[in-house]
């Protein structure tokens, strides 16, 4: 279909063979590699600050005893939340005129500041929109692959004398490794596919700066009614998580053999 | 060792993991709070600098306007039923093909597992080009078929993982004395492993609906018609379409994110460990 171009009709729809000269206008298109750097940028950062994050909270929820299953409840709430929801919060958390975070940060710089007006300031509201998000998600994953692991490790680690920082980078994180390949993989999927969240928060806007390859290919399909184009951008989406998908796996095939062959 | 001891007495005493404890909850609390608080609060203080930190004159005009004057009673019905049906749909089939993936011999169990995993994570906005053209022209969008049917397509595939991880642990047994009485697969499952699947398909199901419930791209794609509009669509467009006050919007989606906050925190068991199964088992 995205080597078509596809003509609507009231009764149907036609496709007309263009061959590959939706990809070749995808290729030359700024708007195209606006989106791939947002979405990719978008999904390194989130992925790395939930994933340090959500090890972080995990660490704490393992060693909390009563209070252990109120904050996996209170975790699991954001979690569950629709999304198109939370993006409506934020953004009367960011209102300028008087939503309570531009107040709070207008106390240390005089002046409210227009938190989704700017292209750096309004990737960062997405980014911290979805941390609060999803970092239980990896968080509650984490917590799993922590307690599977042995206390007697722990206690050969503090028999040889090792501190906290010592354990938890030579102990702890290796042997957490394929619980956060997972995941890794999970976020990066899903990052990668983000519409709801920019779409109510920003509009992908200031200008197209927070708009990504979903978004502008939802936007090509169904407001210009571009089907053939957009289906390009949809199918160069797809292709690029494939290729992703097939490096995670093929890593973390590698490295349970490595830990099987020891 | 006594001075061992003590000090590791002191440090349960003075709690940074407690410390850390509270500032996570705060962080994770505050956006709930505000968003609820925010609901009951009058126009004036909604917009008022410094924001109110409690709602002082509280008042419940914002439910009043979400469901009267406003489709907000269609939306959540229209949610309901969708994601009540997909989790139905998607719990027969799942069964079944869990089943079959965790019992009966076949070839290249393995990628199919794996594609399962992949598929249920997949960008929706890979799919919708065809789906769209196809609910066109056989007349489904605007229906709530239209939204049903993709949805159990695309929610089965974790669901049948989670299924498939939860039959691996029934015994064996008494599949096969039913085999030796005569039960063919199909009544196996019914009789034997259904009434056994329990904890698997309330996590499966949980999964499932909060997916429905919540999925956005598609329920926006094909059912933009007001009738037909679940919650997350019209949370969506009502700020774009008419100036909603947030507060209204907030009203609705306080009546919105009630069921399935009752339902995750009565089920949050199933939850965890159906998050958890994709990365333990692996």
């Amino acid at each position: 279909m995205s080597f078509s171009e596809i003509r609507l009709s009231s009764s149907g729809f036609e496709l007309g063979d263009v061959g590959t000269r939706n990809y070749e206008a995808l290729l030359a298109s700024t708007a195209w590699r606006d989106a791939l750097t947002f979405t990719v940028s978008y999904t390194v950062l989130s992925v790395l600050i939930e994933l340090v994050l959500g090890v972080l909270v995990a660490l704490v929820l393992e060693r909390l005893t009563k209070a252990r299953g109120w904050m996996m409840a209170l975790l699991l709430i954001p979690w569950s939340m629709i999304t198109v929801v939370s993006a409506q919060l934020w953004s009367y958390l960011y209102n300028s005129a008087y939503g309570a975070l531009s107040w709070l940060v207008g106390l240390v710089t005089d002046e409210p500041p227009i938190i989704l007006g700017t292209p750096v300031s309004a990737f960062s509201a997405i980014l911290v929109a979805d941390v609060w998000k999803t970092t239980p998600f990896v968080a509650i994953i984490v917590l799993a692959g922590l307690v599977t692991i042995d206390r007697s490790v722990y206690e050969a680690a503090e028999m040889d004398g090792a501190g906290a920082w010592t354990t938890f980078w030579r102990i702890t994180l290796p042997l957490l490794r394929s619980t956060l390949a997972i995941a890794v993989l999970f976020r990066v999927l899903q990052a990668f596919g983000v519409f709801d969240l920019p779409f109510v928060l920003t509009g992908g806007g200031p200008g197209t700066s927070t708009q990504p390859l979903a978004m502008l290919g939802w936007k090509v399909m169904f407001q210009n009614l571009n089907m053939g184009a957009g289906a390009a951008v949809a199918a160069s989406t797809a292709l690029i998580v494939f290729v992703v998908c097939l490096l995670c796996l093929k890593a973390f095939r590698s490295q349970v053999a490595e830990e099987d062959a020891k | 060792m006594t001075a061992l001891s003590a000090s590791s007495a002191r440090r349960r005493l003075f709690t940074p993991v407690h410390a850390g404890a509270v500032v996570i909850a705060l962080l994770t609390a505050l956006p709930l709070y505000w968003l609820a608080a925010s609901s009951f609060k009058p126009d004036a203080e909604l917009g008022s600098t410094p924001p109110a930190l409690w709602p002082s004159h509280p008042t419940l005009d914002h439910y009043r306007d979400a469901f009267g004057q406003y489709e907000f009673a269609r939306y959540l019905a229209n949610s309901l039923l969708v994601a009540s049906l997909t989790t139905l749909g998607v719990l027969a089939l799942g069964l079944f093909s869990g089943y079959a993936l965790a019992r009966l011999p076949m070839r290249g169990k393995r990628p199919i597992l794996i594609a399962l995993l992949m598929i249920s994570v997949f960008p929706t906005v890979s799919v919708i080009t065809p789906l769209y053209l196809i609910e066109r022209q056989i007349g489904w969008l605007n229906s709530y078929q239209g939204l049903i049917v993709p949805y159990i397509a695309f929610h089965l595939p974790f669901a049948v993982w989670i299924l498939r991880n939860y039959l691996l642990r029934i015994p064996f047994e008494m599949e096969e004395s039913a085999r030796i009485d005569g039960a063919g697969p199909t009544r196996t499952v019914l009789q034997i492993i259904l009434p056994q699947a329990g904890p698997g398909l309330f996590t499966s199901g949980v999964f499932t609906f909060t997916a429905a419930y919540t999925e956005f791209l598609m329920a926006l794609t094909f059912n933009s018609e007001d009738a037909f509009r679940t919650v997350p669509v019209g949370v969506a467009l009502f700020g774009a379409e008419f100036e909603v006050p947030y507060g209204t919007i907030f009203a609705g989606s306080i009546a919105a994110l009630l069921p399935i906050v009752v339902l995750v925190l009565i089920f949050r068991r199933a939850v965890v460990s159906g998050l958890t199964s994709g990365a333990v088992k692996g």
